[in-house]
């Protein structure tokens, strides 16, 4: 896949480490990762569990900061900004879609997805009919008034995406957003998250089933918090490396052949045949 | 920026709401503090204008003129004249006689008092007080008389008025013209029945209803034929002449005494001053405990507020995600506590006067409204709501944003 090198990366991340633990018992859950991420990307994270995925996701979305190196949002360094600006850089550059959806269970589908407008000062009634209007593109205007608990977890991840989107965001986190739901809401949830990256939005997802990596431009390894290959580095982008090679599950095999010709996927596809 | 107070509001309103047992405790804790505290302030409001009344009955008009060095001490909580009741008063009927040809003095009037037993022929009325005057002090009082006429320049030494209460307990009747009683020794006979309109808090306290009202010459008869002036009351002609009679009056007795300045000249709310001061001391030392209440109801709010960011880190972790600031949860969290403080403020506020007028049924003065009562269980109820949730707000708004998501319940 070419790489734009000709525009400033949205995210650059030069030999960052985040530590757990003091002296002896220090656990580097990122060690010493550069990483480049350029406008409109897909990325898929991958690797075992305990490898630093979700801490990397969590300290480019500014919930955590690493202790050593250089993080570069849009050409600007994060570390010399203050708490409230990484604020409102979260309320409006970034939107995060967590595992466990993470909905404001007092709030009713429409007022979590109108939430983060709250942060950026937007009027209550222009907050929801936004908010509603999201919710149409997910078709889930009719679950408006539900409570979160009275949903289907795909339909509570749908929520929460909207809810990342409601701001317009251009950069999407996705911390194993499929992981809590069962394939076939998967496979809505990764459609609707390449159909943003369609519309030139980056995204980066971690995620634990390969399959998954089929949706991605670029895939990530990551092992004991160093990144272990990247397709981006590969000499030949039309070769990608193991993950994708294995095999997709009946499902998602069944899906691309209704939707063919549809995202990227289906080149990376090919190859891995 | 007030969009997003309004947000807080409604957000506030709805957590409360979803926790109405628990709000409704502590909304109550801070009712019954503020409550405590409105209640005494109430009721103290209301024996200030119960003495302040009875200083405007003479609007201005009336300075009283006491024996005694002058006490500097402002916080001393008692009647001057009752300390000095053994020792020969430094008033003397010269004092009198010269303060009544002050220009500007309506009445300059001698106020002596002789405590006795009254017999009459079917009763007796043990310790009564023997009131010893001049007939101005009908000007200076607040006295109607109900029959007869006040002592006038013409009359008898041998005769008195007497006020309605003793008049029916000593002759069973509130018409005792002409009867006679007995006191040290000598006959009186009735000449008139006055009643007092309200209470005399600046005449030595005597109960003019059950007091004797005699002659000043008859009173120095029973004192051994010296006078032992208590009290002299000066009413000026017109209010506006009180502050400069009050200094000629000085300079005069000064030079009478060789300038020994043994007495003391007050006037309008000065003369109820020691009265004042023991009610205000009071005051302060009953809001002092009620406060207490408050503090407890105050930590009532801390105790709630720090459960509910407890049970809700999990969503302060989501709204940081989604782009909150610290500064937007503390204010979340603060609001909250200001509402629940608010509302018990207003709830006790209104309680406070309801348990006043109770409480007045059993005494003697009604409570009273005031801007300062008002403005002091605001105060309160604002401070109180702050103190005690700026802290749990803090605490809010510091939680580490990916703990606070690790959090399950």
């Amino acid at each position: 896949m070419p790489k734009a090198t000709t525009s400033t990366p949205v995210i650059q991340l030069t030999n960052l480490t985040k530590r757990y633990g003091f002296g002896e018992t220090a656990h580097k859950a990122l060690d010493d990762v550069t990483l480049t991420i350029e406008k409109g990307e897909f990325i898929a994270v991958m690797g075992p569990s305990g490898c630093g995925k979700t801490t990397l996701l969590n300290v480019i979305g500014l919930l955590d900061r690493a202790n050593e190196g250089d993080y570069h949002l849009d050409g600007k360094s994060v570390a010399s900004l203050s708490g409230k600006q990484h604020a409102r850089i979260r309320s409006n550059q970034i939107g995060i879609v967590f595992q466990s959806f993470n909905l404001i269970h007092r709030l009713n589908v429409l007022e979590n997805v109108a939430l983060p407008l709250t942060y950026s000062g937007i009027p209550h009634t222009k907050r929801l009919e936004r908010a509603s209007e999201i919710l149409k593109t997910f078709h889930l205007q009719e679950r408006e008034y539900y409570m979160p608990w009275q949903l289907s977890g795909g339909q509570m991840q749908r929520v929460a995406i909207a809810r990342a989107l409601v701001n317009r965001p251009s950069i999407i986190l996705a911390d194993e957003p499929t992981g809590n739901l069962d394939s076939r809401s998967s496979h809505v949830i990764m459609e609707e998250l390449s159909q943003l990256h369609k519309q030139g939005n980056t995204i980066i997802m971690v995620t634990h089933n390969p399959n998954l990596t089929s949706y991605a431009s670029r895939v990530i390894n990551m092992l004991d918090g160093k990144i272990a290959s990247d397709t981006s580095d590969a000499p030949d982008p039309t070769i990608p490396k193991k993950p994708v090679k294995v095999p997709l599950n009946h499902h998602s095999t069944k899906r691309s052949k209704e939707k063919p010709a549809k995202t990227p996927r289906k080149k990376t596809k090919k190859a891995a045949k | 920026m007030i969009q997003l107070l309004t947000d807080h509001v409604q957000n506030a309103y709805h957590s409360l709401k979803s926790n109405r047992g628990r709000t409704l405790l502590t909304v109550l804790g801070i009712a019954i503090g503020i409550a405590s505290v409105t209640c005494t302030l109430a009721i103290s409001d209301g024996v200030r204008n119960m003495v302040d009344t009875q200083v405007s009955a003479f609007q201005g008009r009336l300075a009283v003129v006491r024996p005694g060095f002058k006490s500097h001490d402002p916080n001393q909580l008692v009647n001057p004249v009752t300390q000095q009741s053994f020792s020969t008063s430094t008033l003397t009927d010269a004092d009198t006689s010269a303060l009544a040809k002050l220009p500007n003095v309506e009445a300059a009037v001698p106020l002596m008092t002789i405590e006795g037993t009254i017999h009459a022929q079917h009763a007796t009325g043990p310790n009564s007080v023997v009131l010893a005057t001049t007939p101005d002090f009908a000007k200076v009082s607040n006295i109607t008389m109900l029959s007869g006429k006040f002592l006038d320049d013409t009359a008898d030494n041998n005769t008195a008025v007497i006020g309605v209460q003793l008049a029916i307990s000593l002759f069973e009747t509130d018409h005792p013209i002409g009867e006679a009683f007995t006191l040290r020794g000598q006959q009186f006979t009735v000449v008139g029945v006055l009643r007092q309109d309200s209470a005399p808090i600046n005449f030595n306290n005597v109960d003019l209803n059950n007091a004797v009202v005699v002659s000043f010459e008859q009173g120095k008869n029973f004192n051994q034929g010296r006078s032992q002036i208590q009290q002299i009351d000066l009413l000026t002609k017109k209010a506006s002449d009180l502050e400069s009679v009050t200094k000629q009056a000085k300079t005069k007795l000064l030079a009478k005494h060789l300038g020994e300045e043994d007495f003391s000249i007050t006037s309008g709310k000065a003369i109820t001053q020691p009265t004042s001061q023991l009610f205000q001391a009071m005051t302060g030392v009953m809001t002092a405990i009620a406060t207490i209440s408050l503090v407890v109801g105050g930590i009532g709010i801390m105790n709630i507020m720090l459960v509910g960011v407890a049970e809700r880190t999990r969503e302060i972790g989501i709204r940081k995600a989604v782009g909150a600031s610290q500064r937007a949860i503390v204010a979340q969290f603060l609001i909250e506590a200001l509402i629940m403080s608010g509302f018990g403020g207003l709830i006790g506020y209104g309680f406070g006067y309801l348990s006043a007028f109770i409480v007045s049924v059993f005494l003697y003065f009604t409570p009273a409204f005031s801007w300062g009562t008002a403005g002091i269980a605001l105060i309160m109820m604002v401070a109180v709501g702050l103190f005690f949730g700026l802290y749990p707000a803090l605490k809010a708004a510091r939680k580490d944003t990916i703990e606070s998501l690790r959090q399950y319940h």
